[in-house]
C-alpha cells in the first residue's frame, strides 16, 4: 500500500530544452540527448546520480538513452505510451518509483521530429525511428483512414464538431486561446512563431483543415527536444535551484480508449476523470492555481479541458478565456511560453519545463506576478489525459 | 486516384467477412444480454459475456457527428475535399463510421439516414450513405 503522503514528496529540479525548429540539422537522437544533458546539467547534478528514466515514447529507449549519458546502473526504467500525455503522466511514474526507493533521481525525456518525419530535407534521409503509436495505429490504419481520416486534426474533430454544435461554442473563444499563446510566444526567445502577430482577422481569415478546426486551432509541428529531472525533495533541498513541487498529479483514459465513435459520452475525455483524482492529491483547488498550461494541440481540445478542470461549465470555457483572462495579467494566464500552438510541440514537456520556471520565478518576461502553483494537463492519443500540478517549497 | 484500403486483421476482420458474407451490413451483438456493439470486442462491456455473433442490421440511423475534411494527406482523398465523414448511430444503438456522397453542407447532426456496405476488398467493406436528394 503506498501512503498518500507520496504526495508532495518529489520534486522538479533540473529542466532542458532545444530550439523548436521548422528543420533541424540534429540527429533526433541528439535532440533528446541535448536537453537531457542540459536538464542533468540544470540540477547540478551528473549523469551518474540518474538511476531512473522514463524515454519518450518512441524514437529512443532506455538502454539507448543511458548508454549515450553514461547513466552507470539504470535501476528503474518504464514506458508511458499515452501520446501528448505521456510526459506529463510520466510525473507520476517517476513520483511513484522515487517514494517507493526504487529510484533516487529520474530523468524523463522527450523529442521528436514533428517537422522534418513527413518534411525531409532533399539531401538528408528521414530517420527511422519512429513514435509509438499505441492504439491509435490499428484503429487509424483499418477503421479511420479508410473513410478519410488520417490525422490528429480529422480523429479529434469528431467530438470537436459535436462539442460545438451541442453548445454553440463561439469561434472567438478558440481565436482567443490561440490568439494568447501567440501573445505569450513574443516573449520567449526559444518559441517557434515569436515576433509573427496573430490578430481576430488573421484566425478568421484561416482555411479549414478539418472542421471546426481552421489552420490558426492547429498547433506547430517542430523539431524539438525537452527534459526534466525528479528527486525525492529531501534531496532537492540540497540542489541548485529552488525545489518546484510535484504536488500531485493523475491520468485518465476515455472509454473505451482506443477508438472515439462507441464512448457514451463522446465529450467525457481522459482528463475529466485525471482532474479530480489530481486535484485531491494535491490538496488544492481549481481556483488556487496561479499560473494553467494547458495541453494545446488544438485550441478546442483546450476550452474542453478547461471545463474538464472545473473552471467552465459544460460547454462554458468562452467565458472564461474571453477578456484576456488567460493573457499574462489576466487572473488565469496560461501557455506562457507559447504553448503548442505557438512555441512548438515537445508533447507537454514544454508546458512542465515552464511550469517549473514560473514556480521557480525564472520565466522572464512571462513571468507570473507571485506563482506559487501552476497546472499543467497532457493530453494524447485518442483523448488520454494526465495532469500535474506544481508548487513552490513551503 | 485510388485511396488507402486497408488489410484489417483479427475482430475487425471478421465484422469485415460477416457483413461479405451476408452482403449487408452486419454489427457484433451480445450474445447474451443482446446489446449491440461496434467496433467488434472480446467481451460485452455491458454484461461481460463471451458469446456474441454477427448480426444483419436495417442500416437506418442518424448523423451523430460529422468531420469536414478541408485537407488530406491521402491522395486519393484529397482529390475529393472538401468531404463530409459521417459518424452514424444506427437505430439498434451502435455507432459507425460512413462515407457519403453528401455535399458537406448538406449534412447536419441528427438527419435520418440509409447505409449500406460497399465490398471494395475480400477482407473490407467501406460503409456508405448514399445521397437521398
Amino acid at each position: 500500500m503506498i501512503p498518500a503522503d507520496i504526495w508532495g514528496s518529489t520534486a522538479i529540479v533540473g529542466v532542458g530544452e532545444t530550439d523548436y525548429v521548422r528543420g533541424s540539422d540534429r540527429h533526433i537522437c541528439d535532440l533528446i540527448l541535448d536537453a537531457s544533458v542540459e536538464a542533468i546539467a540544470d540540477a547540478g547534478l551528473s549523469p551518474s546520480d540518474v538511476n531512473g528514466v522514463i524515454p519518450p515514447p518512441g524514437y529512443m529507449s532506455t538502454e539507448e538513452i543511458a548508454a549515450n549519458l553514461g547513466i552507470p546502473d539504470v535501476a528503474y526504467h518504464v514506458s508511458v505510451p499515452m501520446g501528448g500525455a505521456s510526459p506529463t503522466a510520466s510525473l507520476q511514474s517517476a513520483t511513484m518509483a522515487i517514494a517507493c526507493g526504487v529510484a533516487d533521481t529520474v530523468l524523463v525525456c522527450m523529442g521528436w521530429n514533428g517537422y522534418s518525419a513527413l518534411r525531409p530535407k532533399a539531401d538528408k534521409p528521414p530517420s527511422r525511428r519512429q513514435m509509438n503509436t499505441g492504439p491509435m495505429g490499428e484503429t487509424v490504419r483499418n477503421a479511420y483512414a479508410p473513410y478519410g481520416l488520417m490525422s490528429a486534426a480529422q480523429h479529434y474533430s469528431l467530438y470537436l464538431r459535436r462539442y460545438v454544435e451541442m453548445y454553440n461554442v463561439p469561434e472567438e473563444a478558440a481565436a482567443a486561446v490561440a490568439m494568447a499563446c501567440r501573445n505569450h510566444a513574443h516573449l520567449n526567445d526559444k518559441a517557434l512563431m515569436r515576433g509573427r502577430p496573430l490578430t481576430l482577422e488573421d484566425y478568421r481569415e484561416s482555411p479549414y483543415i478539418a472542421e471546426p478546426l481552421r489552420k490558426f486551432d492547429c498547433c506547430v509541428e517542430t523539431d524539438c527536444a525537452t527534459a526534466v529531472v525528479v528527486t525525492s525533495l529531501e534531496r532537492a533541498r540540497d540542489l541548485a535551484h529552488p525545489a518546484v513541487v510535484y504536488l500531485g498529479g493523475a491520468e485518465g483514459h476515455p472509454s473505451p480508449a482506443d477508438e472515439i465513435a462507441s464512448r457514451d459520452n463522446i465529450l467525457e475525455l481522459g482528463i475529466h476523470r485525471a482532474a479530480p483524482r489530481a486535484f485531491e492529491r494535491a490538496g488544492v483547488t481549481p481556483h488556487d492555481i496561479d499560473v494553467l498550461e494547458i495541453y494545446d494541440c488544438f485550441t478546442y481540445v483546450v476550452l474542453l479541458q478547461l471545463e474538464a478542470l472545473g473552471y467552465a461549465e459544460p460547454g462554458g470555457a468562452a467565458d472564461f478565456v474571453a477578456d484576456g483572462n488567460i493573457e499574462l495579467g489576466g487572473k488565469h494566464p496560461m501557455n506562457t511560453h507559447g504553448g503548442l500552438l505557438s512555441q512548438g510541440h515537445c508533447w507537454g514537456l514544454n508546458h512542465v519545463v515552464e511550469a517549473t520556471r514560473q514556480i521557480r520565478g525564472a520565466a522572464g518576461k512571462a513571468q507570473v506576478e507571485n506563482a506559487e502553483l501552476a497546472l499543467v494537463t497532457g493530453y494524447g492519443d485518442f483523448g488520454d489525459g494526465s495532469v500535474a500540478i506544481l508548487g513552490v517549497d513551503r | 486516384m485510388t485511396t488507402f484500403l486497408p488489410t484489417p486483421e483479427w475482430l475487425l476482420l471478421d465484422w469485415n467477412h460477416a457483413c461479405i458474407a451476408a452482403d449487408t451490413l452486419c454489427i457484433q451483438r451480445c450474445g447474451d444480454c443482446g446489446q449491440w456493439r461496434h467496433p467488434p470486442r472480446r467481451l460485452c462491456p455491458s454484461c461481460y459475456s463471451a458469446q456474441s455473433s454477427y448480426q444483419a442490421v436495417s442500416g437506418r440511423g442518424s448523423v451523430y457527428s460529422f468531420v469536414v475534411s478541408h485537407r488530406s494527406r491521402d491522395l486519393g482523398w484529397q482529390e475529393q475535399v472538401p468531404y463530409a465523414t459521417l459518424l452514424v448511430e444506427l437505430e439498434e444503438g451502435a455507432r459507425v463510421l460512413a462515407a457519403t456522397s453528401i455535399s458537406p453542407d448538406r449534412v447536419s447532426i441528427g438527419q435520418q439516414l440509409n447505409l449500406r456496405i460497399a465490398i471494395r476488398s475480400d477482407d473490407f467493406v467501406l460503409l456508405w450513405a448514399d445521397d437521398p436528394s
